[in-house]
């Protein structure tokens, strides 16, 4: 791992997204539900203009959260863009090191920070997850 | 030369001149050695369209000096490459060409003559130039026009601007109303104006940007009855919806597919008049060409009622898995017969390609003696539509007004074999819940409910929702490509007070309504008996997008990282229905995998589908020559059409 990250917070745990995958971070806002679709689609937001699809990253990462998901880290992969509702955005760090091989198929790795271990999303994975959960 | 529009001779120069560009570039690549791969397929295919068109339009001595020409680039397509010792006579013929496109030629019976004798000399064989080296002629200076060169993404920032000016609008007008000003009449008078002013700009960006198809159907009529006559056939050309907006550069791209398949149609199509008599139909064939805004794109069709394919050619689509594939195959002919009206091979592949070049696809629907349909969808710059907007259950919902046919208010119920409708001046209509065919939570229902009308693919449904909002023009945004297997929603709208209409399809909501109590987004949970297809793909994106589609379409669904990787799980478990594969992946490729398949001492019979970015004639024919049983690219991948594609080799 090498690079440039936005950290943020879902319940008790860290994760950490390539700064070139984000767009910008966003309030919640107002969705209107998207019928039809899974349970880790929350809806659509009207993001200035634009129709943004809002995804529940805790549920996509299977993990607990704060009730409410207040924040919105807008992704982008290859002009597929998603917003990801989490609990907290907490900084903009270069994060380096050896990163540590994860589980979850929507992490590249995960790397240790002053004893908490930050999984590193891999948005082309986790947007073709969400592909797949979204009907 | 006949008299035909001057507009369309004029959008016939253009392409032809685009195209001789193309031809000269390409015989020159071939002379250095460093020609593409389908550089004869190509210059065929310009050739035979420059041939096509011209005779469309009456340019007799183009289609002509085409034809001799197309004729020695068939045979060279045939023996796979086109001797050193043509490519001068071709170049000089080419030169011929633009001359005559520029309304500056001579008949060419010198260059026809050699042409024709180079043909006959057969491809190895010398051919001595008549002529020294070719000279380009120097263009002349553009005729004398008032118009200017704009790039296209400049006019598609200014649709964007009207687009977010359209939305600012209703936000402005939102805000107004509901802070009292409305009634004041300075600000009423302002925003009157505003309105006007937009609705001009509007109407001027658009303007630049699309043209009514009518701009280039105009001599159609003509040009078939000419065709018909030619060929002793009565044909009769309808044309449906002249008036929808396309883009401007696909619609001049346009007229050179529309002849394509005009032509087919009544060359291969439409029968002769006893032939049509005994087989029951009308005498005077019936030729349509519709055109439809839905959503964000256009459809247009071009059916007609003649023979339709052969039932060769349908068991052919069946052993392939999809009509459209085996017919937009490059060298594919409906016909057997090679006249002047139509081609010998080319005509669909390349209307497909034109198609997917415009971010369009193509579907064709046939049957032995029903006559062929062809469908064009093609993309918009700015998609404006007028929807009715409705309340349900919290959301709202747009449709197209098109599709709408009226909005009662819910009074007494029927039951029709156990299902609700209601009876509308005699007629019966199947009545649904709004929030239930979209898949939403029923919330109850308001007495009195308003109930909308939809009509879409012949059918009715009656819809119940909470509120009528009233009837708006918006701009469809899409959901993007992560929502894209919802072939519920056409799109989005952002409304004046900035909440988010649901612009719904109504033909997938008439489909759904049709089934019984069954909502369309509603997967089914794949029984135990369900066919197993096992995904072979490097790539996860496309992976677990075949796996959510056959999943929801009720698959079970194994995936393999590659060739050998499925190969290990074919050997090992062996309880699987069906392959689809991709072709370049690490290890094994799909192709090996495939030879692998066929030559399985056990599972040879195994159906295999290829899905592959790589659309050219060679790795087309490597697959099937590898024994595949269907070959999609993805570039045109759609979701149906793989859905279409399974269920036909498993049986379902």
């Amino acid at each position: 791992v090498n690079g440039v990250h936005v950290r943020l917070r879902l319940g008790r745990e860290r994760y950490a997204v390539p700064i070139e995958n984000v767009l910008e971070v966003a309030e919640l806002g107002t969705l209107s539900a998207l019928p039809g679709t899974g349970p880790a689609m929350l809806g659509v937001r009207n993001l200035r203009g634009q129709v943004l699809p809002v995804f529940d990253l805790a549920r996509v990462l299977a993990i607990a959260a704060d009730a409410g998901l207040p924040r919105v880290v807008v992704a982008e992969h290859e002009g597929w863009i998603a917003g990801l509702a989490v609990d907290e955005v907490t900084d903009v760090v270069a994060l380096a090191g050896a990163a540590e091989p994860a589980e979850a198929e929507s992490l590249s790795g995960a790397i240790l920070e002053d004893d908490q271990l930050i999984g590193i999303l891999d948005i082309e994975r986790l947007f073709s997850s969400l592909a797949a959960q979204a009907a | 030369m006949s008299v035909v529009d001057s507009e369309f001779i004029g959008i016939f120069r253009d392409e032809a001149s685009g195209r001789l560009d193309r031809i000269v570039d390409t015989l020159l690549a071939l002379e250095r050695g460093d020609a593409a791969p389908d550089a004869v397929d190509s210059l065929f295919r310009d050739v035979h369209t420059i041939k096509g068109a011209a005779g469309m339009v009456g340019l007799t001595d183009v289609s002509a000096l085409a034809h001799v020409m197309e004729d020695l680039l068939a045979s060279a397509r045939h023996d796979g490459a086109l001797a050193a010792a043509h490519i001068d006579p071709l170049l000089r013929a080419s030169d011929a060409l633009r001359l005559h496109v520029e309304g500056r030629g001579e008949p060419n019976p010198g260059l026809i003559a050699e042409i024709t004798a180079a043909k006959a000399a057969g491809n190895g064989a010398p051919v001595e130039p008549h002529q020294p080296a070719p000279r380009t002629p120097v263009p002349e200076p553009a005729a004398e026009s008032r118009s200017i060169r704009v790039p296209a993404e400049k006019i598609d920032t200014l649709l964007d601007l009207v687009g977010e000016t359209v939305l600012h609008r209703r936000r402005l007008e939102h805000e107004l109303g509901a802070n009292g000003h409305g009634g004041h009449g300075i600000v009423t008078d302002e925003l009157d104006r505003g309105e006007r002013l937009l609705d001009g700009l509007k109407g001027a960006a658009i303007g630049m940007r699309t043209l009514p198809l009518s701009s280039i159907v105009t001599p159609l009529p003509r040009a078939v009855r000419d065709l018909a006559a030619e060929t002793g056939k009565e044909v009769e050309l309808v044309v449906v919806g002249a008036e929808t907006e396309l883009d401007r550069a696909i619609l001049e791209g346009l007229s050179e597919p529309l002849v394509h398949l005009l032509r087919n149609a009544i060359g291969h199509g439409i029968e002769s008049p006893q032939e049509r008599e005994e087989a029951g139909k009308p005498a005077r064939g019936r030729l349509e060409l519709r055109a439809e805004q839905r959503g964000s794109i256009v459809e247009v069709t071009v059916a007609d009622d003649g023979r339709g394919i052969s039932e060769a050619t349908l068991a052919e689509a069946r052993r392939k898995g999809s009509l459209t594939a085996v017919l937009t195959e490059p060298g594919f002919s409906t016909a057997d017969a090679v006249s002047t009206i139509s081609g010998r091979g080319v005509g669909l592949d390349a209307v497909k390609d034109q198609a997917e070049a415009f971010g369009g696809s193509i579907e064709v629907h046939s049957e032995p003696g029903h006559g062929m349909r062809v469908i064009l969808r093609l993309p918009l710059a700015l998609a404006l539509i007028e929807v009715l907007l409705v309340e349900r259950a919290g959301n709202v919902y747009g449709f197209p007004l098109a599709s709408v046919e009226e909005a009662v208010s819910l009074g007494a119920t029927l039951s029709l074999a156990g299902e609700a409708a209601i009876e509308l001046r005699g007629r019966s209509i199947g009545l649904a819940d709004l929030a239930q065919l979209v898949g939403a939570d029923p919330a109850p229902q308001v007495s009195r409910a308003p109930v909308v009308v939809l009509a879409a693919s012949g059918r009715r449904v009656a819809l119940v929702c909470d509120a009528l909002l009233g009837k708006e023009e918006v701009v469809v945004k899409s959901l993007g490509p992560l929502l894209s297997s919802l072939s519920m929603y056409l799109g989005a709208a952002i409304l004046g007070d900035g909440r988010i209409a649901l612009l719904v399809d109504p033909a997938v909501l008439v489909r759904a309504s049709a089934q019984p109590r069954a909502a369309a987004v509603v997967a089914p949970v794949a029984e135990a008996s369900a066919p197993r297809v096992l995904v072979v793909e490097d790539s996860l994106t496309i992976r677990e997008l075949q796996r959510s589609i056959l999943e929801a379409a009720g698959y079970r669904v194994q995936t393999a990282r590659d060739g050998r990787d499925a190969l290990t799980y074919i050997n090992g478990d062996g309880a699987i229905d069906l392959v689809v594969t991709d072709v370049e992946m690490p290890e094994m490729t799909g192709i090996e995998l495939t030879e692998a398949i066929r030559a399985h001492a056990t599972r040879s019979a195994l159906p295999v589908v290829i899905v592959t970015s790589l659309g050219d004639a060679d790795d087309r024919q490597r697959g099937i020559d590898a024994g595949a049983d269907a070959y999609m690219v993805k570039r045109s991948f759609d979701q149906h059409d793989l859905l279409e594609t399974v269920e036909r080799l498993v049986g379902r």
